[in-house]
C-alpha cells in the first residue's frame, strides 16, 4: 500500500492499471463487414465495394482483378447488364448511385487494351474435368470458375461459335462484336478449358455419356424454343416468332418488308427488334405490352421487364409502346394480318390469391398491321434432356443450381429463373463452387451477412459529386453497327470510384480512432485480422457508442455484450 | 503496465540502473536480453498525452477534446489543470491518465500556477511550452481573474478551456458560459423560468481585449481543425487562448453516442461559432455551409427539453436562441459564399487512408 504524503507522485499513464472496459453496461462496439448493397443486387455477384476501394487508390489492374474474381466478363456485362446495383446503390439517396456500368466497362477494356491476364494458374494435370453444355455468359462463366477452383473444363457447344445470345441475339449497336471477341478469345485461351464447336447434347452426345465421363456435368444451354402463340386461335401463315427474326438479322442483316409492325410481349427481345426494325425503315413499329412503363404509378412487378436505358432510347428513336394492353383479335384477310384489335388490360389479384389478367371491355381499339410479332418468351429445347425438364425448364432445387441428376447442375437462362447476362454469370460462378466443394467432400454454404443499408451510414462525412456524363449517339445518327453507349474513360472513371461510400467496409478513415475518448481503438494495419487497420481494446472501451455513430460506413456496430 | 513504485521489489540494485530508470522511467536494455514487448498500444503513430483508463463518463466531448490537445501540443509540454472534471477523472490517486509532467492547481488559479511554471522554465533556460487547462467555470467565472493576469503579463502559455457549459464535476450547476434557457440543478425550469435566465457569457470577445496574440474557438466536432488551432497557438511565443466546446452526456442530458453530432450541430446552427482573432481582430472563421435550425441542435438534448412543451414561453424561448444564433452569424459572417473546403461541410470529409492520407473525396 502507498503511503499518502505531500509532494508525491503518478507515475505517467498509470491509469492503465484500471480497466475501464467493465463500465460497459450493453453493448460492444464489434467490426461488421456487412454487404454492400451494391454487391448484394448483383446477379453475378460482384463486390464492387471491394474493387471500388482500390480504385480509390488508383489501383485499376488490382481493382479489375478484384472484380473478375466473380465476373470473367465486365466488358460485356459493362455494356449490357441491367445494373440493379446502381438501383441498390446508397449514394442514390444522397446525389445519385453510381455510375457503376461505365466504371466496370472502362475496367474490363482497360483490361483487354493492356493485356492484364486473368489471375488464375493452370489447373493440376490430374485435376477432374467438369463437362459444361453451352457456351453462353453461363457456360463460360462456370468453366472460368472451374479453373479458378483447381478444375479443368470441357465446354460441348452446338453452334459454331461460342457466346450464346450475346452473339446470336443481342445487337452491336449495344454490344460491339470486337468487344466481345476481346473477352472471350482472353477466356477462352486460358489452359485447362477445352471448347468443342458443333457438338450438340442430344444429337452429337448425350447426357449418361457426359455423367460417366466427367466429374460433374453443367448444363447451360440457354432457351431457344419460341413458346406457341395464338391469338383467340388464330395464327397467320407468315407468321414469324421475334427471336428468330432477330438471329436472322444477326446472320444476314434485313428483315422481311413491312411498314406497319406489331410486336406482342416484352422483354429485351421485343425491345430490341423494335428498335431494329425501326432503324430498317419500318414506318409504325407498336410494342404492344401488358406490363406498365416506367412511372410513379408502376409497382415493381408490373414494370416491363427491359433495361431502362434501352426503354429511354427505344422511345428517343420513334418506337411507339401501348402498355397496360394486349392484342386481343388478329384481323385478318385470307391468311394474312391487317390490323389487330388492342385491349387494355390489367394483371389483378384474382379471389385465389393468384394474379389475373383482367381485359376492360369498352377498350377495344383496331390498329392497321401487315406484320405481328410474338415476343412472349423461350423456353429449353428438350433434346437431349429428356426426364429432366419441368414445365419447360430445367428449375434446380438450391441457387448452386442441383438437379436431381447427381452431379448435374443447371445454369442461366435454362433455369427457368434468372433471364439477364449477370445471372447466368453468378449461376456459373455458384455451380463451379459448389461442385467443387462436393468433389471435396464439403458442403456449399451462402453468404448470410446483412446487407448495409442506407440509414447506417453518416452522410456527414462524405462530400458531393454528380455522376460523370456519358457520352452517347444521337437518335439520328444510330446504325447498325456503331455502339450507342460510349467509353467514360479514365479520369471519369477514377473519379467515379471516389464517390464511392464504401458501405459496410473500412475505410480507414481514422474516425474511429480520433473520436475515441477512451483511446480504445488502436491502429494497427499488422495486427488486425478483420481487413481495417484497427483494433478494439475492449479492456478500456466504456462502450460509449461514439465510434459506431461516427463511422461513415457502418462498419462498427454496437452488438450486446455476450454472457 | 504501470512502472512499479520506487522503493517496490522489481527495483534493480544497480545505483546506475536505478538512476537511468528514473530519468526514462522504463528499464534499460541489458545487453543480449530479450527485447522489451512493444504492444500495439505503445506503437500508435500519435502521441498518447492523455492515456486510457481515465475515469470520464462514456462519450466525454472533454476527454476527447484534452486527447486531442495533448496530441498536437505534446510530447514537450506541462500542464496546470484547475479542479474540475478533467482533474479528477484523470489522476486518481495513485494513478494518472497523463504521460508528461502535469500539476493539479485550485479552482481558481490554474493561470497563475501556469504563469509560474513558465517563468521556471524560463529561468532554467528551457523551452518546454507550459499548458494551462480549465473547465468553463474555471475559466468564464472563478478562474477569470488569474486568467486575465496571466494573458496580461503576455505569459508564454496556451490556456485551454474545455467548455462544457456548467459546472459539471459537482452535479451540473449553471456557470456563466451555460446558454441562455438551459437546465441545470441551479437554473431549472419550472413555473417561474425557462432554465437560466441569464446569456452565455461572450469570453471570447473578453480575451481579444487583452490583445494577445492568439485566441480561438474550436469543437470536438471538427478534430483536424481543433488540432490545427492548437498547433497554431503552440508556434506562437506569448499568451494564446482555445475555448473548446466539449458536449457532456450527463449534464446536457444526451445518449453518449451522439457527442459529436450534438457538437457538430452547435456549430451548424451558430450558436457556438468557430472563429479565430489576433491581437483582437478576428481573422478567420468556420463558414456554415448549410445553416440549421437551432432547434435541430436543441431537441437532441435533455437540458433543453422544456422548450418543446406544450407553452407559449417555450416557444419565445426558441425563437431567442434563433435569434441569438442568427445575430452570431451576421456577426463573424459564418454563411460563406459558395462551397469551401474549410467550411462545415468540406471540414468533415474523410477519405480512405485517413486525413494524412493523399487525394480523397
Ligand atoms: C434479344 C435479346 C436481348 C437481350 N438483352 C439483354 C441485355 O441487354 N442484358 C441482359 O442482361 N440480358 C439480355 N438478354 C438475356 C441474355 O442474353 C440471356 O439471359 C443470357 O444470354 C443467358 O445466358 P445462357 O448462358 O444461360 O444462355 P445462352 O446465352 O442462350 O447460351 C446458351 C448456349 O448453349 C448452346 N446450346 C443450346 N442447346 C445446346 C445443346 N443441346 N448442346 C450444346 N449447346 C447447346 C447455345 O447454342 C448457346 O450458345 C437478352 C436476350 C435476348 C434474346
Ligand atoms: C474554490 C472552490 N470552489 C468550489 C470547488 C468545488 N468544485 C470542484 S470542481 C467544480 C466545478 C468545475 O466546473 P468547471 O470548471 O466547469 O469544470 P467541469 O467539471 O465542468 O469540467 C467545483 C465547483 C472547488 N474545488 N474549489
Ligand atoms: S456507394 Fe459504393 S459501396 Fe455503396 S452501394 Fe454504391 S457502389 Fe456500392
Ligand atoms: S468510442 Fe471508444 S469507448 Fe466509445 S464505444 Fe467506441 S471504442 Fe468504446
Ligand atoms: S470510422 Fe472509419 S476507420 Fe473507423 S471503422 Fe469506420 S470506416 Fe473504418
Ligand atoms: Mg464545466
Amino acid at each position: 500500500m502507498t503511503t499518502l504524503t505531500r509532494g508525491a507522485w503518478g507515475y505517467a499513464g498509470a491509469s492503465l492499471d484500471f480497466k475501464t472496459g467493465n463500465w460497459r453496461s450493453t453493448d460492444k462496439p464489434v467490426h461488421l463487414h456487412a454487404k454492400a448493397p451494391c454487391h448484394a443486387a448483383c446477379p453475378a455477384g460482384e463486390d464492387q465495394q471491394a474493387w471500388f476501394a482500390l480504385l480509390q487508390e488508383g489501383r485499376a489492374q488490382d481493382a479489375w482483378e478484384a472484380l473478375v474474381a466473380a465476373n470473367p466478363l465486365p466488358g460485356v456485362t459493362g455494356r449490357v447488364c441491367p445494373h440493379p446495383c446502381e438501383s441498390a446503390c446508397n449514394r442514390a439517396t444522397l446525389d445519385g448511385a453510381l455510375a457503376i456500368h461505365n466504371v466496370e466497362r472502362w475496367l474490363g477494356d482497360e483490361a483487354v487494351a493492356k493485356g492484364w491476364a486473368y489471375p488464375l494458374e493452370a489447373p493440376a494435370g490430374d485435376a477432374p474435368v467438369v463437362a459444361i453444355v453451352g457456351a453462353g455468359p453461363g457456360g463460360l462463366s462456370a468453366a472460368y470458375h472451374c479453373l479458378r477452383l483447381g478444375l479443368k473444363a470441357e465446354i460441348f457447344e452446338a453452334a459454331p461459335q461460342p457466346g450464346g445470345l450475346l452473339r446470336s441475339a443481342i445487337p452491336p449497336t449495344r454490344l460491339p462484336r470486337a468487344a466481345l471477341d476481346a473477352e472471350l478469345e482472353r477466356l477462352l485461351a486460358l489452359p485447362g478449358l477445352t471448347l468443342t464447336l458443333r457438338a450438340r447434347l442430344g444429337r452429337d452426345v448425350s447426357l449418361d455419356e457426359l455423367s460417366s465421363r466427367y466429374a460433374a456435368v453443367l448444363l447451360a444451354p440457354g432457351c431457344q424454343e419460341g413458346k406457341e402463340w395464338d391469338v383467340a386461335g388464330a395464327v397467320p401463315t407468315d407468321h414469324r416468332e421475334g427471336l428468330a427474326l432477330l438471329r436472322e438479322f444477326m446472320d444476314h442483316g434485313s428483315f422481311p418488308e413491312a411498314q406497319r409492325v406489331i410486336v406482342h410481349g416484352g422483354g429485351n427481345t421485343a425491345m430490341d427488334l423494335c428498335r431494329l426494325m425501326k432503324r430498317a425503315g419500318s414506318e409504325h413499329v407498336t410494342l404492344v405490352t401488358a406490363s406498365g412503363l416506367p412511372g410513379p404509378n408502376t409497382a415493381p412487378g408490373d414494370l416491363i421487364n427491359v433495361v431502362p436505358r434501352e426503354l429511354e432510347e427505344a422511345l428517343e428513336e420513334g418506337v411507339e409502346i401501348i402498355d397496360h394492353a394486349t392484342v386481343g383479335r388478329l384481323i385478318m384477310k385470307g391468311s394474312k394480318v391487317t390490323g389487330v384489335e388492342v385491349v387494355s388490360l390489367r394483371k389483378l389479384p384474382g379471389g385465389d390469391g393468384r394474379t389475373h389478367r383482367v381485359a376492360f371491355e369498352g377498350t377495344e381499339r383496331i390498329l392497321p398491321a401487315d406484320m405481328v410479332i410474338p415476343c412472349i418468351g423461350e423456353r429449353v429445347d428438350p433434346e437431349g434432356l429428356e426426364g429432366l425438364l419441368e414445365r419447360g425448364y430445367l428449375r434446380p432445387a438450391d441457387s448452386w443450381g442441383s438437379l436431381s441428376r447427381p452431379n448435374v447442375y443447371a445454369i442461366g437462362d435454362a433455369s427457368g429463373q434468372s433471364g439477364t447476362v449477370a445471372a447466368a454469370i453468378g449461376d456459373g460462378r455458384r455451380a463451379a463452387e459448389a461442385l467443387a466443394l462436393r468433389l471435396a467432400g464439403e458442403v456449399p454454404v451462402s453468404d448470410a451477412r446483412p446487407v448495409l443499408e442506407a440509414p447506417q451510414l453518416n452522410p456527414r462525412y462524405y462530400g458531393g459529386g454528380a455522376r460523370p456524363h456519358v457520352p452517347k449517339l444521337p437518335a439520328a445518327a444510330r446504325d447498325f453497327d456503331s455502339e450507342i453507349e460510349g467509353d467514360i474513360g479514365r479520369t471519369a472513371a477514377l473519379a467515379e470510384a471516389q464517390r464511392c461510400l464504401s458501405c459496410g467496409n473500412c475505410l480507414a478513415c481514422d474516425n474511429c480512432w480520433t473520436f475515441c475518448p477512451d483511446n480504445a481503438v488502436i491502429k494497427t494495419q499488422e495486427l488486425a485480422s478483420d481487413g481495417s487497420h484497427y483494433l478494439f481494446d475492449l479492456d478500456y472501451c466504456k462502450g460509449c457508442g461514439l465510434c459506431a455513430q461516427e463511422c461513415p460506413t457502418g462498419y462498427i456496430q454496437m452488438v450486446p455484450e455476450e454472457g | 503496465m504501470s512502472d512499479p513504485t520506487p522503493s517496490g521489489s522489481s527495483m534493480p540494485d544497480n545505483p546506475r540502473l536505478a538512476e537511468l530508470r528514473r530519468k526514462h522511467g522504463r528499464p534499460p536494455q541489458a545487453p543480449g536480453a530479450e527485447p522489451p514487448q512493444i504492444t500495439p498500444r505503445d506503437s500508435q503513430p500519435r502521441f498518447r498525452g492523455l492515456e486510457s483508463g481515465h475515469r470520464a463518463c462514456q462519450g466525454c466531448g472533454e476527454a476527447l477534446a484534452a486527447r486531442l490537445v495533448m496530441e498536437s501540443a505534446g510530447p514537450d509540454v506541462m500542464v496546470s489543470n484547475a479542479t474540475g472534471c478533467l482533474e479528477v477523472f484523470t489522476t486518481t490517486w495513485p494513478q494518472s491518465a497523463w504521460r508528461v509532467p502535469w500539476i493539479h492547481s485550485l479552482f481558481e488559479n490554474a493561470s497563475a500556477v501556469a504563469s509560474g511554471m513558465e517563468a521556471a522554465m524560463k529561468a532554467k533556460g528551457k523551452n518546454t511550452k507550459v499548458l494551462a487547462f480549465g473547465g468553463d467555470g474555471s475559466t468564464y467565472d472563478i478562474g477569470f481573474q488569474t486568467l486575465s493576469g496571466m494573458l496580461e503579463r503576455q505569459h508564454n502559455v496556451l490556456y485551454v478551456c474545455y467548455d462544457n457549459e456548467a459546472y459539471m464535476n459537482t452535479g451540473v450547476q449553471r456557470s456563466s458560459s451555460t446558454p441562455h434557457a438551459a437546465a441545470t440543478t441551479t437554473s431549472p425550469a419550472g413555473k417561474e423560468r425557462m432554465g437560466k435566465r441569464h446569456l452565455k457569457k461572450d469570453l471570447l470577445s473578453i480575451i481579444a481585449a487583452h490583445h494577445i496574440p492568439y485566441a480561438a474557438a474550436a469543437s470536438v466536432a471538427y478534430p483536424q481543425d481543433l488540432q490545427r488551432k492548437v498547433r497554431y497557438a503552440m508556434g506562437i511565443e506569448g499568451p494564446t487562448f482555445l475555448v473548446i466546446h466539449s458536449p457532456c452526456p450527463l449534464g446536457w442530458k444526451h445518449d453518449s453516442c451522439l457527442t459529436i453530432e450534438v457538437a457538430r450541430r452547435a456549430v451548424e446552427c451558430g450558436l457556438f461559432p468557430l472563429v479565430e482573432l489576433e491581437r483582437g481582430a478576428v481573422t478567420n472563421v468556420m463558414p456554415i455551409r448549410k445553416p440549421r435550425p437551432v432547434r435541430d441542435y436543441l431537441e437532441l438534448q435533455g437540458r433543453f427539453r422544456h422548450l418543446f412543451a406544450e407553452d407559449p414561453r417555450a416557444e419565445e424561448e426558441q425563437a431567442h436562441l434563433q435569434a441569438l444564433a442568427d445575430h452570431n452569424i451576421a456577426t463573424f459572417g459564418l454563411t460563406g459564399d459558395a462551397e469551401d473546403p474549410a467550411d462545415t461541410g468540406g471540414a468533415a470529409l474523410v477519405h480512405r487512408g485517413g486525413p494524412l492520407a493523399s487525394g480523397g473525396f
